[in-house]
């Protein structure tokens, strides 16, 4: 039996076991179960697997997200972020636009209104601006097949035209194309706005369809959700018709119906017919109301002018001195005012003139008063005291004040009114008023007039009185004082009513005794005489005899008059004068570098000098000019020697070594230094005068003397020296083809010159003429010489300076060749040159 | 009312516009293909039973066929096909840019034109050539924007395959 069952179903069997096997085996299912689960799931019925599986998914994202929210994130990223962008855009621009619009009409006549539409329904100010200002229409709307642009269904609002929807479709959805492509933008929401004008074109994206909403006006951004939703609901409808759409509008018949409300949104201006009556009526009760209002308040304007300007007169009047105000008022367009006056005080009626106020309309009552005010008091006193022209009332302080001169009557006059004055008034001061009554007039003049005397020099007052008129006066005078007489004029003292008694004596002032010795000695133009704390002096300049008289005045005068000093003046008699400038002269030889004087000295009227001079010193002779010394009476001997003073010997250095510009001589310090650069011929010669000179004691430095640096000149030197000019036989003058050895030798010679210049030494250069032996040598001379000549000429022709070139002929005498062939002779035949410096 | 979308491809002034300015109904300028690049014209064909109103979307011809921009193709359902017949370069510009278009949104139907047979003296292809293309079952007409010549015959045609 089991061998039956084994071959029979031993095959089942091992089958069996190993799908038992498999069963049991947790993984080994798994892996089998993984291999079918896709197809599986595929076949099984939708809704069934989704409702199974919903659980288990919704747990698995929960978890996902609790795990990593990250990962979810970033698979939902591209999903959300256009979704959220739209959102948060649209908001935006609804919140700008309701800004907008808050603003434009926050201050007008409708804001108000509108404002008052806000209170009554509870709604934000800001709705309710959006709500009236959104004045749109949504004229259009076109279904258009997302894929092919061509048009599903096109509504029209009412008086709405437009061209075939059919080719504006196609267009627009070109123009999407056109964006898209253009700007390269990759998302798939399309165009959103088109705006021109007041029309726009908004577009919705649905899955297969775009609706186009053409708007005129002003549409809120609240439109898109609502235009939207219809897209939606044309999509949830007709899903299917819209996805396989292929020109055929038939099936979407009901398409219509949706947009149809779509382009019934709109929101029209309020049209609810002006209350035309009501405005009129309010605009005239409005007019009436203003006029009245104008002209009352014109009026009072007018009336508030006249107050202003009566209020300005009455102050005028309280600043009138002399006026006071008691009561003043306006009332019913009059003006009332009183108070008192002082009749000198300004009129008040002539100072309404000028102030606007109409007199007929100010009523015064003004009572007299005497005013106690220093100005008031003051004109009614120069009224009553009728003060003469010498007297000046003024205030001063509040009190009035006379000065000046008056008689005594008017004095008299003037202190009972200061008297009468005083209780309550400003006080009267005539204290400064001088009695001016013709008696003590003429005392005081006569008094002025004996002061004056007394104050003369030379007069001395002993008496003087007044009696009856008369005026008498005694005293001394000295003849050379002022006439007492003559000092009368100008004093107004009358000269016939003077007694005048003078003795006359000799004051001992010193400005006396001055007058009468200068009248007296006759003092020479010379002498100069002048008064020194109380002394005479004499200065200047006078012969003996003059002061041989001068100092017997002396003498006389020294019993109780002033000193007289004649110590300060000079005996000039002449000879001691002419003796002076000789003195004055021989200082003047003594004080000249290279004059040494020996002897001097005068005798009989003539002078006589003898000494040595050095040939560059001053000449004595001309040094007697300016010194008034008579050369006739001069006897000089002069014997001529070298002076050792250094700056003769420098002069005599400069003459004979004639140093070049470079160097300079200079003394320091005693020492002649030589300073520069030479050409060392030079500084040969200069330092043998040196030796020279040390014997005599005086020291030349040329240590600092520079050899000239003449290396550079060296060179062009040699050039110079080894051109020749050549000639053909007998000719004096050089071939053509010497021009260019001319030439070059020109600019050399001036080239060097210039720069031994700059060195400070002069470069001459010697023309040679050469001759051949051919001939005879007198002609040869001459042929030499001849022919140095017009190298000369030619050089100078040139550009070289003329004086820079000398010229000799040589004749046969320093060939350059020994002449004993053709070509020998014509190389003698020529001008050499050669360069000297100095 | 049906409609389909029908591209009009053809190289450089090879007559497209004047095709289209005679024979249809168009409200656009013609700057729009400068403009935009691409103009709507609208062609309506009667066929025995019914209307088709063709939207045609005459892009614009241009030398370079890389720079045409094959998304204005997107949701055509039929092309025509625009070759200057006394110019041989275009025929191989209208073949490329049918090809391309193939190869983007597959085969779809066609109508080639090979425009100006007016100008006769200066014709370049050889009819051969132009016999080889309808052995191949393609739909040619020789048309003149000038005359009128076969162009509402060939409309009425393209418009009877994509109606089909």
């Amino acid at each position: 039996m089991e061998t039956l069952r084994q071959l029979l179903v031993s095959r089942e069997i091992s089958e069996l076991s190993r799908v038992t096997h498999l069963l049991d085996e947790p993984e080994q299912l798994a892996a089998a179960v993984g291999d079918i689960l896709p197809s599986a799931a595929a076949r099984a019925p939708h809704a069934q697997l989704g409702e199974a599986l919903a659980p288990a998914v919704e747990r698995a994202v929960q978890r996902s997200i609790q795990k990593s929210p990250r990962t979810l994130t970033d698979i939902l990223y591209p999903v959300f972020l256009p979704a959220i962008r739209k959102s948060i855009g649209e908001k935006i621009d609804q919140t700008f636009q309701s800004l907008n619009e808050t603003l434009r009409h926050i201050f007008t006549w409708h804001g108000l209104k509108w404002r008052f539409e806000s209170w009554r329904t509870g709604a934000s100010f800001s709705e309710v601006v959006l709500k009236h200002s959104l004045v749109y229409r949504i004229e259009h709307a076109f279904l258009i097949h997302r894929n092919s642009g061509l048009l599903i269904a096109h509504v029209t609002a009412d008086n709405a035209t437009s061209e075939d929807p059919q080719l504006i479709s196609s267009m627009l959805s070109a123009i999407q194309d056109f964006v898209k492509d253009s700007f390269n933008e990759k998302e798939q929401s399309g165009l959103d706005t088109i705006r021109f004008g007041d029309l726009r074109l908004w577009s919705e994206v649905g899955p297969f369809a775009t609706l186009v909403s053409v708007i005129r006006g002003n549409p809120p951004e609240g439109l898109h959700e609502i235009v939207r939703d219809v897209l939606l609901r044309i999509h949830e409808e007709s899903s299917q018709a819209l996805e396989q759409f292929d020109g055929d509008g038939s099936q979407l018949a009901s398409v219509e119906a949706q947009l149809q409300t779509c382009v019934e949104l709109k929101q029209e201006e309020s049209n609810e017919g002006f209350p035309w009556l009501v405005a009129v009526v309010a605009l005239l009760l409005l007019s009436l109301a203003g006029g009245w209002y104008f002209l009352s308040w014109q009026s009072a304007q007018r009336w508030q002018a006249y107050v202003s300007r009566w209020q300005a007169y009455v102050s005028r009047l309280e600043a009138q001195p002399g006026i006071i105000v008691a009561e003043q008022q306006a009332r019913d367009g009059q003006f009332y005012i009183a108070g008192l006056r002082d009749p000198l005080a300004a009129d008040p009626q002539s100072l309404l003139s000028g102030t606007e106020v109409d007199p007929a309309q100010v009523h015064s009552q003004w009572q007299f008063y005497q005013s106690l005010e220093p100005e008031f008091v003051l004109k009614r006193l120069k009224a009553s005291l009728a003060p003469p022209d010498s007297v000046r009332l003024s205030i001063d302080n509040e009190r009035i004040v006379a000065e000046g001169e008056a008689p005594d009557t008017w004095i008299d006059r003037a202190r009972a009114a200061a008297r009468q004055l005083s209780a309550g008034g400003p006080e009267f001061d005539i204290s400064k008023v001088r009695d001016v009554s013709p008696e003590v007039l003429e005392a005081k003049r006569w008094q002025a007039y004996v002061s004056r005397l007394e104050a003369q020099p030379g007069i001395i007052v002993a008496q003087q009185k007044i009696r009856d008129g008369q005026f008498y006066i005694a005293g001394l005078r000295d003849p050379l004082a002022d006439d007492p007489q003559s000092l009368l004029s100008g004093t107004q003292v009358d000269p016939a009513r003077v007694h005048s008694q003078w003795q006359f004596y000799q004051s001992l002032e010193p400005e006396f005794v001055l007058k009468r010795l200068t009248a007296s000695l006759y003092p020479p133009d010379t002498v100069r005489l002048s008064i020194v704390n109380d002394r005479i002096i004499a200065e200047g300049e006078a012969p003996d005899t003059w002061i041989d008289r001068a100092r017997a005045a002396a003498r006389q005068l020294s019993a109780g008059g002033p000193e007289f000093d004649i110590s300060k003046v000079r005996d000039v008699s002449p000879e001691a004068r002419a003796a002076e400038h000789w003195q004055y002269y021989v200082s003047r030889l003594e004080a000249q570098p290279g004059i040494v004087v020996a002897q001097q000295s005068a005798r009989g009227g003539h002078f006589y000098i003898s000494g040595l001079r050095d040939p560059l010193a001053a000449d004595p002779q001309a040094l007697l000019s300016g010194t008034e010394v008579d050369p006739a009476r001069v006897h000089s001997q002069w014997q001529f020697y070298q002076s050792l003073d250094p700056k003769f010997v420098v002069k005599r250095l400069t003459a004979s070594l004639t140093p070049p510009k470079s160097v300079r001589l200079s003394i320091i310090q005693g020492r002649i230094v030589v300073v520069g650069e030479a050409p060392a011929a030079w500084i040969n010669r200069a330092q043998a005068a040196a030796e020279q000179l040390s014997a005599d004691g005086v020291v030349l430095d040329v240590s600092q003397l520079r050899e000239l640096d003449l290396a550079e000149l060296n060179h062009l030197r040699e050039a110079i020296q080894t051109t020749d000019i050549f000639f053909s036989s007998g000719k004096v003058v050089p071939g053509p083809e010497q021009t260019p050895v001319l030439d070059r030798l020109a600019d050399q010679i001036k080239e060097f010159a210039q720069s031994a210049r700059k060195s400070g030494v002069t470069a001459r250069f010697m023309l040679t003429g050469h001759s051949d032996t051919t001939g005879r040598e007198t002609a040869n001379a001459s042929i030499s010489a001849a022919r140095a000549e017009t190298v000369r000429a030619l050089l100078k022709k040139r550009g070289v300076a003329p004086e820079l070139l000398l010229v000799r002929g040589a004749g046969t005498f320093e060939p350059a060749v020994p002449e004993n062939s053709q070509a020998g002779s014509s190389t003698n035949r020529r001008v050499s040159v050669t360069v000297n410096l100095d | 009312m049906l409609q389909k979308k029908i591209c009009m491809l053809g190289g450089f002034s090879v007559g497209k516009t004047s095709l289209v300015r005679r024979f249809v109904k168009s409200i656009f300028s013609e700057t729009y293909l400068t403009t935009v690049g691409v103009k709507i014209d609208k062609k309506s064909v009667a066929l025995p039973d019914k209307t088709v109103d063709l939207i045609l979307w005459d892009l614009a011809g241009e030398d370079d066929i890389g720079s045409f921009r094959v998304s204005h193709v997107r949701g055509a359902t039929g092309l025509v096909l625009v070759v200057d017949g006394t110019r041989a370069a275009t025929l191989t510009a209208a073949l490329t840019l049918r090809e391309r278009v193939e190869a983007e949104f597959g085969a779809m139907p066609f109508v080639l034109l090979f425009n100006k047979s007016d100008l006769a003296d200066r014709w370049v292809i050889p009819d051969r050539e132009i016999d080889e293309l309808r052995q191949r079952g393609w739909q040619v007409y020789l048309t003149s924007a000038l005359s009128g010549e076969h162009v509402d015959d060939a409309f009425l045609k393209l418009a009877s395959m994509v109606t089909k």
